[in-house]
Parts: structure tokens; C-alpha cells; sequence
């Protein structure tokens, strides 16, 4: 998806108009999922929430914690680190205690669960790394690559392959 | 044939096609109710006009085969009404062939931007062009040329090895194949059958054979024509065997298979189609308006509710005015609702229409004679339900002309009219519309069903020994039953009844079979009025708020523990004469159970009723009903959610696809106590 906006800007001449900055920078909303710095370009971003009320869906699957109301619309709230293998246990207030950053999936507008907000971050995408197999506690498949910043390793997720249509 | 459209005519082009589509779907109808009255000009020209309108967007939007096709077809239509052509059975299969290629053209216009290539065409251009020229596709279906057969039929020279009774009767029906001339045989009465003929025809029949087969041909011409007839006859039936020749000119004037509709069409035609101006509104938009009042409604509630509240608190003339200016918010928001319901409602017809189409089709294709009345077609049901709809009534209609009615012969054997009649019909009932068919065939044989299902593994012997008619009509709805002993082209499409039937509840509606051996079966679906917004009981489990449709349930009791008894592997509560099967709603749910029980509600699951033990009620409330999103849209046993007046989203359950699970099992309850 990127890839391809990223085509259609060069083709439309968008980056010239931007600036003399060749190179496109990236804007992502980075959180924390345990130990991990996880992040999603800003694009599928829709709103960042908090301490919504969630009403658990019996029988839905373990990693969906319920479902909440944005603005009259119903959407889904998942347990991110549980989609992805991180290990995680959910408390018991969570339902009405709880950091939500709503995305927009193939699925629809989903919310995820995430421990601590750290904010935009942005960067060129030249300095994107291709995912190291074997150092993150997350399946290589749902992620897009990873930025190395000072101290820090961010990972940013492929929320296409996460909320897959075929799922 | 890939199409190019410029950009500037996309939108052209997509108005081209939903008025295209509009005009080939009122075609159907029309054109098999001109079958029956070929002589309604006022019909003729409705068509020519269709076809005109058709052929000049076509020809804007340079759409060739399609201007090429509806050139030909608006061309004979002009004959028709001009009384220089007669329409006869054979001339409509060509036009019928016409407008379907017309649909697929279509079709492919709008998924992948192409059209047919021309010569993919050209051999339905050519039939049309001979339908135009006169030279109709059976030999002799002008008047004059038909005479002549007659006349001919004196010195007809068969080949050998037929006997001279047959030959005799080929002399007696020209112009009649073979399977119709035996059919003229059953009708004589007995002492003048020739029976001994019977057994030959049948050989030939089986063999393929037909009248043409067994006379000589006598000049080429002839045989040409012939020939040409038959290329035409297969191409326009590929799946026809050779005994179902399509009716010839001769019989054209006795009604046959069509007969169907005859009422249909007088009572349509009675019903002068309105044309009331009309605006096209983009669905979306109509469903997003509806969300919106949705919204509109919760917050009415919520207003309605502080108000009173604030009444109580204090009183002053500000608080009485607030009251006031609300009464009307209240009034307003009401009609509002309505309206905008209403500009999702559809009239069946929308579907119906389809429907003297398909029968007359697959009366023709199964060789049995069906006529289709349809009644109350100007129903009206919400859009999204009446889109789900039409796939489970085709099933059914299908299951009707392929099971219920029975092949002439045998319906003249039973003493029942030779053609059978099917009724496809729709009225209001209360909140909720009944949509039905009914044939007057076979009728279901509850023994043989349940013989089935003990077959397919689906019962035990002994619960079949215990079930009901209406249960045992039951069980042709669960998933793994099909009584057709084979799978024919019609029913065997892979979608069975269990299909039907979650169709019908997801929609939350029932089904209800009845049916008399030999007599018929009716088939009765009960659907709400409207999707969007239902009556529930609020109810609560586990300290979380469930509703549940109002629809699905038929009491609610207090809970007593006296009333519970264990029995086999199921609890089961007594309600006063009777023995239910009980649940709690937390283990339907998968929840924990604490065992503290309130309330027993009574629920109906097909023709049982079963009780189902909650916690708290919380009484009756009218939501809209909003859907969990493509992420959970599977999870069995919830209808979708709605936002209560605190602004938490309420869950809808569908017991009744809760409790699905445990159906086969509590079949047995019976048998095991």
C-alpha cells in the first residue's frame, strides 16, 4: 500500500513540491507492547482513546478482547500482543482501564490494546531495516521493517498482513 | 472484447447500465406475460420501447453487440405491434435467448469492462435476422407454411420398419414429435388407445429418434430447413433431451407449458403501473441516513428519559417549557424513523417479477406443465431483506417444481388437473410479512423423511418414532438432508434447504412447512418488517447486558428450583404440563455460571420449545441494530450490538443459533427418559 502512494507521489511530482528533501520521510504513532516499540504509520492511524468502556463478546476469539462504541459505530478491540505472540496477561480492569489507538484494517476500524502511547515519530524511510529474523518476539510476517533509533529499536507493523482479508 | 470508456463517459456508462438492468429485469415479466396475451399491444410497445431506450445508450457509448442485439429484438417487437409478425413459443425462445445474452453482455460490462466479441454473436444475430425476415426458426410457424405441412402430410413416406398404427398416427398429429403424440395417445379414451403403439414410441424415444427421423426426405430444401431447425432448437436448449422437443407451431395456439401466468398476467395487468417521478439515491447514502436517525432515536430516548428526571427535580416554567419543546422533538423523531424506513422499502415485485421467467423455464426443462400465480406483489419488505431473499424463494420455488409437481401424466393418473399450479405469494401479518409458496403437488411424506434422516445418520430410529409430522418436516432443514433420490440440474445446486433455512433466521424470520401427501406443500417464511430496528428484552448474565429479539421469545417465568429436574444428560424445567429442555445463558454462552437464577425465558427453536435460565431482567426496549464489524461477523450466536442510552454497546444474541448446536442432541431427549 505504501509502496504503491509512495509510486503515485513520485509519478504525480509530490515530492518535489514537498521540498528538497529526496527522500520521503516516514510518520509513524509509536507504543509500547511490553518490552517491545512497536509502531504504525500515521496513515492507519485513526484516533488515539482511552479508558473506553468494552463489552467482552462471549465466543469470539481469545485475542479479541470485546467490542466498544466510537461514535455510535461498533468497533472490535483486540489484544495486539496476543495476535502477535507477545506474551501477555490481560488485567482485570481492562474492560473499563485501557489505552486504545484505533486503526484502519482491511477488516475495518479495529482497536488495539497497547501499554503506554510514546507518540509521532518520524524518519526517512531510507533508514527502514528489513526485519532481523530472531531478535523480536514478533513473527517477521507482520512486520514491515524496523528503524534503529538511539537505544531503541523500532518495529513497525504491516497492519495488512496482521488484519488479513483471508484470515 | 475489451471496452474502452473514456473517463468523461464512465459516469454515462454507469447510468447506462442501471437503467439497462432495470429494463431487461421488467422485460422478463413482460415477455412471458405476452406469451399468454400475445395480442396486447399496449405490451408490445412497453417492450419495443424498453429496447429502443437499450439500443440508443448502447449505441452513445458505441457498445456494438449490444446495439447490434437490441436493434434485432426492438425490429421484431416493431413487427409484432405492427401485426407483420406473430409471436409463437419458438420466436420467444429466440427473443428470451436474445435478451440473456443481453444480460450477460451486461454483466460483463460492468465486472470486467468487456463485451462480447461479434462473432461470438453471430449465430444469435443470424437467428434474429431470420426471426425478422419471417423464416421462423421451427420449419413452419407462419401460417401458410404450417398449411402446408397439412396438406403434405397425406403423401408422407416413412422409412422402414415402422409399423402402420404409428404411421397412422404421425398422419393424425403432423407436426407433433413424438413424445407428444404419445401424450395424445394417453388422453384417448381407453377403448381407442392403441396401446400396442406405446411400447414402439417408447423405443424410439429412448432411442433418440424422432417424427423428422422416420420420414424420407423429399427435397433438400426441406431437409436444410430442417436441419437449420434442429442446429437452432439445440443451441437454444442445449440441455434438452431429444423427447422435449420444444412445442411446435401447430400446438402454439393451445396453451402448453406457459399456460403458467395466465392469471398472473391478468391480475398484474390490472394494476397499472404507477409512474411516479422518482430520483435514483445511492444505497449507501440511504443506509447512512438511517444511521443517523438510528442515532437520532438513542438520543431522543436519552433526553426523554433526563427529562423526566429533571421534571421531578424541579419545577419551573422553564423545565415545563423544556418538557414541551421535547413532547414535539419526540412526536418528530418518530415520524422521522418512519419515513425514513419507508424510503428502504421495496415491493416484492422486485422479485417476484423474476419468477414467471424461472418457472416457465424449468417447466419446459423438467417437460412439466406449471402455472405460477402470484399474489401480493406489491408488499413491501426493507431493502437488505428482500436482497437476501431472493436466492432461498428460487431454492424453494425450484424444490416445488422439481419435487412437488408431478410429470402430467402421472398428475392425470392421481385425477389432478394436468397442469399444476404453484402460488408465489406475500402479505402483511401483524409486524411481521408472511411470504409463501404453495404448490398443489406430491406433498411430503413425513415417514419418508424421517426414513432419510435415519439414513444420513442425522436421527436414531427411535427418535424418528417419536417425532411429529411438523418435526419430522423439521429435520429438512438441517444441514446433510436432501430428499431428492438424485441430484437433478434444477434442485441439486449444492444449496440445500439448512441453507434456506439460516437465510431465513438470519433474517430473523421462521419458516413453516406444511404439507398432505398428495395434496401439496406450503411453505410459509415469516419476516420482520424492517431490519434495522427491533423490539428486545434486556436481560442480564454474568453482570453484562444481553438483548434478545422479542421475536424468538414466547414467555418469561420466575425461576424455581423445585421446577428443575435432571433428566438423562440434559436439565430439563417444568412449565406447567410440560417438560423443557433448560440451559443457563452462561453456558451458551461459555461463560461462568454463579448459579444464581432469576428468570427462565421460554424460547422457540424450530418446532420445540426450550427454556434458557438468565440472572436479571431488565425489561423490553427498541434498538437499532448495528453490525460487530467484518472481524467478528462470524461468531455464532450473536445477531450483532447496539449502544444503550449510556453510550456502552449492548450485544444481541440469536438464541436460536445458539441453541442450534444443541438441536440434534435434543432431539433425543425424548427417546432417552
Amino acid at each position: 500500500m505504501s509502496e504503491n502512494k509512495e509510486k503515485e507521489m513520485n509519478i504525480l511530482g509530490v515530492e518535489e513540491l514537498i521540498g528538497e528533501v529526496h527522500e520521503k520521510e516516514i510518520q509513524v504513532i509509536a507504543f509500547r507492547l511490553g518490552d517491545e516499540l512497536v509502531s504504525v504509520p500515521i496513515e492507519q492511524v485513526v484516533e488515539i482513546t482511552s479508558n473506553r468502556d468494552i463489552t467482552p463478546v462471549p465466543k469470539a476469539p481469545s485475542y479479541v478482547i470485546g467490542v466498544m462504541n466510537l461514535r455510535g459505530k461498533i468497533v472490535p478491540v483486540v489484544n495486539l500482543k496476543e495476535h502477535l505472540g507477545i506474551p501477555s496477561e490481560v488485567p482485570e480492569d481492562i474492560y473499563q482501564n485501557n489505552r486504545i489507538v484505533i486503526l484502519d484494517t482491511p477488516k475495518g476500524e479495529v482497536g488495539v490494546i497497547v501499554d503506554e502511547i510514546v507518540g509521532s515519530i518520524k524518519f526517512p524511510e531510507t533508514e527502514i531495516l528489513p526485519e532481523p529474523i530472531g531478535t523480536i518476539g514478533i513473527d517477521v510476517k507482520f512486520i514491515t521493517g524496523v528503524v534503529q533509533l538511539d537505544g531503541d529499536l523500532l518495529i513497525i507493523l504491516n497492519i495488512e498482513s496482521i488484519f488479513n482479508k483471508e484470515e | 472484447m475489451k471496452v474502452n470508456i473514456p473517463d468523461e463517459l464512465r459516469e454515462i456508462l454507469d447510468e447506462f447500465l442501471v437503467e439497462a438492468a432495470e429494463i431487461l429485469e421488467n422485460l422478463d415479466q413482460d415477455l412471458v406475460d405476452l406469451e399468454n396475451n400475445p395480442e396486447d399491444k399496449e405490451l408490445l410497445n412497453k417492450i419495443f420501447r424498453g429496447m429502443h431506450t437499450l439500443k440508443g445508450g448502447a449505441g452513445f457509448l458505441n457498445l456494438t453487440p449490444i446495439v447490434e442485439i437490441a436493434h434485432r429484438i426492438e425490429d421484431i417487437f416493431n413487427k409484432l405491434r405492427n401485426d407483420e409478425l406473430k409471436l409463437t413459443p419458438d420466436i420467444m425462445d429466440v427473443i428470451l435467448e436474445g435478451i440473456d445474452q443481453l444480460k450477460i453482455s451486461l454483466e460483463m460490462l460492468r465486472d470486467n469492462f468487456e463485451l462480447p466479441d461479434m462473432e461470438d454473436i453471430e449465430p444469435l444475430l443470424k437467428k434474429l435476422d431470420a426471426v425478422l425476415k419471417g423464416e421462423t426458426p421451427e420449419g413452419g410457424s407462419s401460417e401458410t407454411s404450417s398449411s402446408s405441412d397439412t396438406s403434405d402430410s397425406e403423401d408422407i413416406e416413412f422409412i422402414d420398419g415402422i409399423s402402420d398404427a404409428l404411421k397412422e398416427l404421425i398422419k393424425k398429429y403432423p407436426g407433433k414429435d413424438l413424445a407428444q403424440i404419445l401424450e395424445e395417445i394417453i388422453l384417448l379414451p381407453p377403448d381407442q388407445r392403441p396401446m400396442e403403439v406405446i411400447p414402439e414410441i417408447e423405443k424410439l424415444i429412448e432411442e433418440g429418434k424422432d417424427v423428422k427421423d422416420l420420414i424420407k426426405k423429399k427435397e433438400k430444401k426441406e431437409e436444410q430447413k430442417s436441419q437449420e431447425t434442429q442446429q437452432q432448437q439445440q443451441q437454444s436448449q442445449p440441455q434438452q433431451p431429444a423427447q422435449t422437443q420444444p412445442v411446435s407451431p401447430q400446438q402454439a395456439p393451445k396453451p402448453s407449458t406457459p399456460t403458467a401466468a395466465k392469471k398472473t398476467s391478468t391480475a398484474t395487468k390490472k394494476q397499472e403501473k404507477k409512474t411516479s417521478e422518482t430520483i435514483r439515491v445511492d444505497v449507501e447514502r440511504v443506509e447512512n441516513l438511517m444511521n443517523l436517525v438510528g442515532e437520532i432515536v438513542l438520543d431522543r430516548n436519552r433526553i426523554l428519559r433526563v427529562t423526566a428526571d429533571v421534571e421531578k427535580e424541579c419545577r419551573s416554567e422553564s423545565v415545563e417549557k423544556l418538557v414541551e419543546a421535547v413532547t414535539s422533538l419526540d412526536r418528530t423523531v418518530s415520524d422521522l424513523q418512519v419515513a425514513v424506513m419507508k424510503l428502504r422499502m421495496q415491493p416484492i415485485k422486485k422479485i417476484f417479477s423474476k419468477f414467471p421467467r424461472l418457472v416457465r423455464d424449468l417447466a419446459r426443462k423438467l417437460n412439466k406443465k406449471v402455472q405460477l400465480i402470484i399474489e401480493g406483489e406489491d408488499t413491501e419488505l426493507d431493502r437488505s431483506i428482500l436482497d437476501k431473499l431472493e436466492d432461498p424463494l428460487i431454492h424453494l420455488v425450484r424444490n416445488a417444481l422439481d419435487h412437488g409437481i408431478e410429470p402430467p401424466e402421472e398428475r392425470i393418473a392421481k385425477g389432478k388437473p394436468e397442469v399444476g399450479t404453484v402460488r408465489l405469494f406475500a402479505y402483511h401479518e401483524g409486524d411481521h410479512i408472511i411470504v409463501g409458496i404453495q404448490d398443489d403437488g406430491r406433498g411430503i411424506d413425513p415417514e419418508k423423511v424421517k426414513q432419510k434422516a435415519i439414513e444420513k445418520g442425522l436421527i436414531t430410529p427411535e427418535q424418528a418414532a417419536q417425532m411429529s409430522d411438523k418435526e419430522a418436516y423439521e429435520l429438512i432443514f438441517m444441514p446433510g438432508f436432501s430428499t431428492a433420490e438424485k441430484v437433478s440440474d434444477v434442485s441439486g445446486r449444492g444449496v440445500g434447504m439448512d441453507v434456506v433455512a439460516s437465510t431465513i433466521h438470519a433474517l430473523r424470520g421462521s419458516i413453516e412447512i406444511e404439507s398432505e401427501p398428495g395434496k401439496g406443500t406450503t411453505i410459509l417464511l415469516k419476516l420482520p418488517l424492517t431490519v434495522a430496528i427491533i423490539r428486545t428484552l434486556m436481560i442480564g448474565v454474568n453482570s453484562q447486558v444481553y438483548a434478545v429479539p422479542l421475536h424468538s421469545v414466547v414467555e418469561v417465568v420466575r425461576y424455581n428450583e423445585n421446577l428443575v429436574k435432571d433428566v438423562g444428560s440434559f436439565r430439563s424445567f417444568m412449565l406447567r404440563e410440560e417438560v423443557l429442555p433448560l440451559f443457563s445463558l452462561n453456558e451458551l454462552l461459555e461463560l461462568p455460571d454463579k448459579n444464581d437464577k432469576h428468570f427462565v425465558v421460554i424460547v422457540k427453536v424450530g418446532e420445540k420449545y426450550i427454556a434458557v435460565s438468565i440472572e436479571d431482567l431488565l425489561g423490553e426496549e427498541e434498538i437499532v441494530i448495528k453490525s460487530l464489524g467484518e472481524l467478528l461477523a462470524d461468531i455464532q450466536g450473536i445477531a450483532g450490538a447496539t449502544i444503550a442510552g449510556d453510550g456502552r454497546v449492548v450485544l444481541i444474541l440469536d438464541l436460536n443459533s445458539l441453541l442450534s448446536d444443541y438441536k440434534v442432541k435434543l432431539l433425543g431427549t425424548g427417546a432417552k427418559k
